[in-house]
């Protein structure tokens, strides 16, 4: 167990140095740099030239790279020149705001797609399973960009039930956590929906009804603990997705989280920012995918003995 | 029972939205000038005034309620004084000196001294900042009741450029502008978060007329449709940074009101004059009259532009009207092949806002109709300034404006062979504009002004097609309010009737 575990932590640090790393060098070799952000389009190319030099963006890319590095394992991000803060402070002081969006999201969407996903499962073919199909076919196919303004324009335009953009309280963080969890919410409900009909149709479930329990004690106890084993795997390798949406979602509400500071950072080529909050989302993902892996082998004894094994 | 769960459920979400709602009910101020929120395209990252970020949309909304120029420009080439008394400039337009106002202080109740003003420009100068680039060669002394700037060369221009200058605190750092810093202006800041909401409440010490407004938010909505969406819900008392197409939707709502504001800037688009194809005035000046731009304005921008007469808007000290240029296609195609143009070459058509992406398909279809080639080249922000300045371009598309109002800012810097803005260099240009920068007499700049905008007009160092104007959305309970032509409203006369 204590290698397996070492070797998984080992690759865990490697992933996050790897996006440490390509997000530097990327942002290195991308046209445009903060010294032409900063001073604007009405600068002239000898003020541009004097900035970076004194910025030390015309150093060796690699110099640059060796210093951030060495900066970066002592927890020093850099700062950001926009906020004059470190930008891992900055960061983190918009952290809570994607955390409560992202949490709400995958709380909705599971609650919802799940429900929907076994009712869909538990009779393959059907009406209700066509409905439900359809429905969350057409639910993953829209952009969240989209889905964002129309849910705006519905629910705070035409029905002035909600608040169109901004953030900080409940009624702020319905509706860009439903827009987040629309496409997800689909991929919940199709994911569950395709385990629960091939469980239901396993010869243990067939002997838990023989045995005379009831429909629901058959779904509930035996069915949808063993169907969700899938769900949990996609929803730790949703995490990632769902950052990403989270960027775009942030962008058309106003929502002051880590994604629409990440967007105005790369377009601002906030280094420190861009790179910071790569870092941070890096670490999530890897971590919520070692959590999957413990919650599955907590959930599936089979697992488990892989494991230990 | 399958019924009963799913009713549970709904009931359940319809009641979690009506608590939402509920809880989010507006709460009225208490004051006489109510409390009023905005928003326009541009966040709040920073709040002080003469950093880096001096030039932000966000930042300089920001600094206009909070903050005090020793002067403000009302017109071009007048001024009237804000911190300052007055100002005595001496002949050779070298020397400044701004007696202040007796007895006027920040929020925290400490005097505003020379020192102040001093410290002030001298982070503005160190900023890095597009205004830091105003101050070069120019020094300042203080004395407690008075400051005093000295040029290394003639610089008329100078009152225009410090009515960018906000009045900090002399022991002001990059530190103090991230919680409540100490203001000079009308408002003082409650709270602030960087890239969100800025919140401010009346500053009682201010000098001049208090604001009407108990509180003042400006919001961060950088998406033009949730922005306008707040205004009409009434989440949002005044919105701009609008663009037409949003205008319609505005106009039939009874309870919005829209108001406009010229402004300085002009859609640029220069020709470089360094590529080949484009090296000849008269080619240049035909590829201009090869295009309808009174239909691109009329169909994209009709409340937002007019017709460009000059290379720098009407409110600019320095303008010169000229003769419009006529869309002409007959006669450009001709004066082109009387150029001897070489109809092969591609044009590089750079951009990299949205809101120009129609108007430049629009303008590479009226080349095509004449038989030149060009390819739009849509380009994220940072990318495209960076090939601008490196003139990898062969004809782009901006949207000027001129900082101060002077245009020593815009035709002064940009214009030059020293600055390689346009990829066109001309001594005769150079000393037209030397002339107008340093000299004294302000009719002799007018002057000079005119004959370089007559020049570079005639050049057609690019095309000058548009006037824009700034498009102010306000709820009908908003009164007193002013629309400011460079986009930077004051809300320190602005109430909101109960």
């Amino acid at each position: 167990m204590l290698p397996q575990l070492a070797r998984r932590l080992g690759l865990m640090v490697f992933t996050v140095w790897g996006a440490l790393s390509l997000t530097f060098v990327i942002l290195r070799i991308a046209p445009g740099d903060q010294a032409t952000v900063q001073l604007g389009p009405e600068a002239t190319a000898a003020d541009v030239a004097a900035l970076r030099t004194e910025l030390g963006l015309d150093r060796p890319v690699f110099l640059q790279y060796l210093d951030y590095l060495g900066s970066a394992v002592t927890g020093d991000f850099g700062e950001s020149y926009r906020f004059h803060d470190s930008a891992m402070t900055v960061i983190l002081d918009r952290f809570p705001a994607t955390v409560v969006l992202a949490l709400s999201a995958t709380v909705l969407a599971l609650t919802v797609g799940l429900l929907l996903g076994v009712l869909a499962g538990r009779s393959p073919g059907r009406l209700t399973d066509r409905v439900i199909s359809g429905c969350t076919l057409v639910m993953q196919a829209i952009p969240p960009f989209w889905s964002g303004i129309m849910l705006i324009l519905l629910m705070a335009l035409t029905l002035r039930l909600l608040p169109s953009a901004g953030s900080g309280d409940l009624e702020h963080l319905v509706l860009p956590a439903v827009t987040l969890a629309i496409p997800f919410t689909a991929l919940v409900a199709r994911i569950t929906r395709s385990s629960v009909a091939e469980v239901t149709s396993e010869p243990y479930i067939q002997t838990a009804r023989s045995k005379g329990l009831s429909e629901r004690a058959v779904l509930t106890r035996h069915a949808v603990r063993n169907s969700v084993i899938p769900v949990v795997t996609m929803v730790s390798l949703h995490i990632g997705t769902l950052m990403g949406g989270a960027v775009i979602v942030e962008q058309v509400f106003a929502w002051e989280g880590v994604g629409s500071l990440l967007v105005s950072a790369v377009g601002n080529r906030d280094y420190a920012i861009v790179q910071g909050a790569t870092v941070l989302i890096a670490i999530i993902v890897v971590t919520m995918n070692l959590l999957a892996d413990l919650v599955n082998a907590r959930l599936d004894p089979r697992i488990r003995a892989g494991v230990t094994s | 029972m399958r019924s009963r769960r799913h009713a549970a459920f709904a009931a359940t979400m319809v009641l979690g939205l009506v608590a939402t709602t509920a809880c989010g009910a507006d709460s009225a101020g208490d004051g006489s000038g109510g409390e009023m929120a905005v928003a326009s395209a541009f966040p709040t990252e920073s709040i002080d005034p003469n950093g880096p970020l001096a030039i932000d949309g966000g930042t300089r909304v920001a600094a206009m309620q909070l903050y005090s120029p020793l002067l403000d420009t009302i017109g071009p080439g007048e001024f009237e004084p804000n911190a300052a008394q007055n100002w005595e400039i001496n002949d050779s337009a070298t020397e400044f000196t701004f007696p202040l106002r007796e007895g006027i202080t920040f929020s925290d109740g400490s005097p505003i001294t020379g020192q102040d003003v001093a410290a002030s420009f001298e982070r503005t100068v160190a900023s890095d900042s597009p205004f830091s680039a105003n101050f070069v060669g120019i020094g300042v002394e203080a004395a407690d009741d008075s400051v005093t700037f000295t040029a290394e060369t003639p610089d008329p221009a100078l009152p225009a450029k410090l009515t960018g200058v906000m009045i900090t605190p002399a022991d002001a750092a990059e530190d103090s502008y991230l919680g409540t810093p100490v203001t000079s202006g009308p408002f003082k800041v409650e709270s602030f978060t960087p890239g969100g909401d800025l919140v401010m409440v009346p500053n009682d010490r201010y000098w001049g007329d208090k604001p009407k407004l108990d509180r003042l938010t400006i919001r961060s909505i950088p998406e033009v449709a949730a922005r306008v969406t707040a205004l009409e819900t009434g989440e949002l008392d005044a919105v701009w940074g609008i663009s037409d197409d949003q205008l319609t939707q505005l106009t039939s709502n009874p309870e919005v009101q829209i108001v406009s504001a010229s402004g300085s800037a002009v859609i640029t688009m220069w020709m470089n004059a360094s590529t080949p194809a484009l090296g000849t005035a008269e080619v240049r000046r035909a590829l201009w009259q090869a295009v309808d731009f009174d239909k691109k304005i009329t169909a994209l921008f009709p409340e937002s532009g007019e017709p460009a007469d000059s290379v720098v808007g009407p409110t600019v000290f320095g303008y010169a009207p000229q003769e419009p240029v006529s869309y002409d296609p007959d006669a450009a195609k001709k004066a082109l092949e009387d150029a001897g143009f070489d109809f092969d070459t591609t044009l590089r058509f750079h951009y990299s806002q949205a809101q120009f992406r129609q108007w430049v398909d629009s303008v590479v279809s009226d080349l095509a109709a004449i038989g030149v080639k060009a390819e739009a080249l849509e380009k994220e922000q940072a990318v495209y300034t960076e090939d601008l300045l490196a003139l990898k371009w062969d004809i782009n598309i901006q949207q000027v404006g001129t900082l101060g109002l002077d245009a020593s800012y815009n035709l002064g810097r940009l214009y030059t062979c020293e600055a390689e803005r346009t990829g066109y260099c001309n001594p005769e240009l150079d000393e037209m504009l030397q002339r107008a920068g340093t000299a004294v007499d302000p009719a002799e700049r007018e002057a000079a002004y005119a004959d370089a905008t007559e020049l570079i007009w005639n050049e057609a160092v690019g095309m000058y097609p548009m006037f824009v104007k700034n498009l102010y959305a306000t709820s009908s309970a908003v009164s007193g309010f002013e629309p400011d032509g460079e986009g930077l409203p004051r809300f320190d006369t602005v109430s909101i009737d109960e």
